[in-house]
């Protein structure tokens, strides 16, 4: 009979071990028009977690192996909304979060954060935050908590715009046009595109200017067509890429070449204007060029995602985490919760690089990241390498 | 000048989808004195129910998009009569409102868990027709749209002035109790004005998808407020002053988008609103009797 209760004893300590979880919160818009990003990230955090717990799960500081646990949270892309998420996610025993979508969101939320680690006048969050998708320039020196993986925009249309310079040197003129209400538009084009094209000895005759929700660019195509210039660049995202593009087919404005916003390199725009987004031209931080990054996307696919560069960075933090919290040790106890994310952060600030599906990222002091990047173009309906720098 | 000119042609024929969706609005409210909120939503939901048709048969030609999206607005106008107004309590002014408020957000929801709320390509008719006189154009696509707007417009004059339903329909807007003493029912009439306005409404979502060539859940709010304002400024309860007033607003919209830029426009465009609002508040058509 003891021997019996002894083996019961241990067959429910083995299993209580084997339930030993560590849990990820995942959060973005899963709700809106941007949607499609939050469905995708969840995607593939679920998809990273599942091959990651297939392979025994994290190593805990006691030699313990834990599952990861994904567990996503919508904020409608809405900054009040994050920011009430973020608390949430905060009073659970999340050791990490993993978003959010939109960059309108990230910079309040990062506010809310601690300003800098271990400052005790701070009464800011202290939880770790590891961006995957909200793109916006500069946004982690908010706060020491505050990290991300997405594509470093400067360097990639300087590289592009340097690029096209080479490969057509004829071309001298840019016309730029930018959704003027979406803080990642808009950033990326006055700070980034514009500045990038002029250090490449572009010459930027113009900018025209429309609303996310427009649905009327009669003007602003016309005010393109005088400008008359051999490239257009298009800062915006695909519902307005879209009407624009479609607008300057019916008034017949060809520019010799089109770059579009990182963003726009997504599915949707393929969906939505196929024949008229033809050749445009878009940095991106993902195409599925290899092994690891063909197998990302089949495994995101299968929880019903799809893979781009937005969606794949939440597939690198999974993996990227994952290291950390070996590296530091967590314990994954339910009283260690708050000393864990400390862990993890510190873990995250230490790092210099780290490997991604196209290759090396490098870390800045900044908590930024400077990811490879390639360059892609619509062809026939679908996103095909134009150009790859690694 | 003529950048002047261009700007206004432009806005003036998309001007059409807002007159559209204006008629929708002043219908409802002329007859019931209700607002409809849930209007220009449920008209973008016809219209991507028009895209069901592309599902089925690949190819299909934008006219039976255009229908489907037609058929598919009456049966959404008839479900928003019956979850926002059949079963509630009319005489408190703020609970329909508030329905259609849910409504709105309901339908919109819905299209984006329908389509993650990607863009979808929306067909068109004479998209590639540009009529040119000198440096003048005039799309060929919006040409359509407003004549399409313009014959729906006097389809819908004739229904109202030249049938028992459009007579049935004007009794019960101007006296509800003396139209239920003569016979008329009042749940029918009220169910049928939704059902034609829904009728126009997903027409007119598909003319919007079709003169933007894209579709999204982002146009919802949007064509809401447009549609409020154009209702406002043509006189609640105007079908004649919806119309004029969706014009104007479009062509108002463009010149001041093209002189002051967009992100001073609908700022110019709600003075407007406010200006109609102090200075003539029963808008450009008021009807006799304040409705």
């Amino acid at each position: 009979m003891k021997k019996l209760a002894l083996a019961v004893s241990l067959a429910l300590a083995a299993g209580m071990a084997h339930a030993q979880t560590i849990k990820i919160a995942g959060f973005g818009a899963k709700s809106g028009v941007v949607r499609s990003f939050g469905i995708n990230s969840e995607a593939a955090l679920l998809a990273a977690a599942d091959v990651i717990n297939k392979a025994g799960g994290v190593k805990l500081a006691d030699g313990s192996k834990a599952k990861m646990v994904v567990e996503f949270y919508d904020d409608r892309c809405n900054a009040e909304e994050g920011i009430s998420v973020i608390r949430r996610i905060a009073g659970t025993d999340a050791v990490v979060a993993v978003g959010p979508t939109c960059s309108n969101v990230a910079e309040p939320l990062f506010g809310i954060l601690q300003k800098k680690a271990g400052d005790a006048g701070d009464s800011g969050l202290q939880m770790p935050v590891f961006t995957d998708v909200a793109i916006k320039v500069g946004l982690a020196k908010i706060s020491e908590w505050a990290f991300r993986n997405v594509p470093n925009e400067m360097t990639m249309y300087n590289s592009l715009f340097y690029w096209l310079r080479t490969q057509h040197p004829g071309l001298k003129t840019v016309y730029g046009g930018v959704e003027e209400d979406f803080a990642h538009s808009r950033a990326t084009w006055y700070i980034v595109m514009k500045t990038r094209a002029e250090a490449s000895g572009y010459e930027v005759l113009g900018t025209s200017k429309w609303l996310l929700a427009d649905s009327n660019f009669a003007t602003q195509v016309r005010e393109m067509k005088k400008a008359n210039a051999d490239i257009i660049a298009l800062s915006a995202h695909p519902f307005t890429t879209c009407g624009v593009l479609k607008e300057m087919q019916r008034q017949g404005v060809k520019p010799k070449l089109l770059v579009g916003l990182t963003s726009s390199s997504s599915l949707e725009t393929l969906q939505g204007c196929p024949k008229q987004a033809e050749g445009i031209i878009i940095p991106t931080s993902f195409a599925p060029i290899n092994k690891e990054a063909n197998f990302a996307a089949k495994s995101t696919a299968k929880f019903k995602g799809a893979a781009d560069l937005h969606s794949m960075a939440a597939w690198e933090n999974m993996f990227i985490l994952k290291n950390v919290m070996e590296a530091e040790g967590i314990s994954g106890k339910p009283g260690d919760v708050q000393a864990d994310r400390r862990k993890i952060r510190d873990g995250l600030a230490r790092l210099k690089t780290t490997q991604g599906l196209m290759g090396v990222t490098k870390r800045d002091a900044e908590r930024e990241a400077d990811k490879p990047y390639l360059f892609v173009h619509a062809k026939k309906g679908e996103w095909k390498v134009l150009y790859n720098p690694l | 000048m003529l950048d002047f000119f261009q700007a206004v042609s432009d806005g003036v024929l998309f001007g059409a989808t807002y007159a559209l969706i204006g008629i929708g609005f002043t219908l409802v409210f002329g007859v019931m004195h209700k607002i409809n909120m849930a209007y220009a939503a449920a008209s973008v939901g016809g219209a991507y129910a028009g895209l069901l048709v592309l599902q089925v048969m690949a190819g299909a030609p934008p006219w039976v998009v255009f229908s489907c999206a037609f058929l598919a607005g009456g049966l959404l106008g008839w479900m928003v009569y019956v979850t926002c107004f059949h079963f509630i309590p009319l005489s408190s002014p703020l609970a329909p409102l508030m329905s259609t408020v849910g409504m709105l957000l309901l339908i919109d929801e819905v299209i984006v868990h329908l389509t993650a709320g990607m863009p979808q390509a929306y067909p068109a008719l004479f998209d590639d027709v540009m009529l040119s006189m000198g440096e003048f154009t005039l799309r060929g696509d919006l040409m359509l749209v407003f004549g399409v707007s313009v014959l729906a417009m006097i389809a819908l004059l004739l229904l109202l002035y030249r049938t028992r339903l459009g007579l049935a329909t004007r009794a019960v807007a101007q006296q509800p109790v003396a139209a239920q003493l003569c016979g008329i029912r009042l749940a029918r009439v009220n169910v049928l004005t939704f059902v034609v306005t829904g009728l126009l409404g997903g027409l007119a979502g598909a003319l919007v998808g079709a003169s933007v060539g894209t579709l999204s859940p982002l146009l919802t709010v949007p064509l809401t407020i447009k549609g409020l304002i154009v209702t406002v400024i043509g006189g609640l309860g105007s079908i004649p002053g919806a119309i004029v007033a969706g014009l104007l607003v479009g062509g108002f919209e463009n010149v001041l988008q093209l002189y002051r830029g967009v992100t001073e426009r609908d700022l110019y465009v709600m003075l407007l609103l406010f200006a109609f609002l102090i200075f003539r508040p029963a808008g450009l058509f008021a009807p006799r009797g304040g409705h």
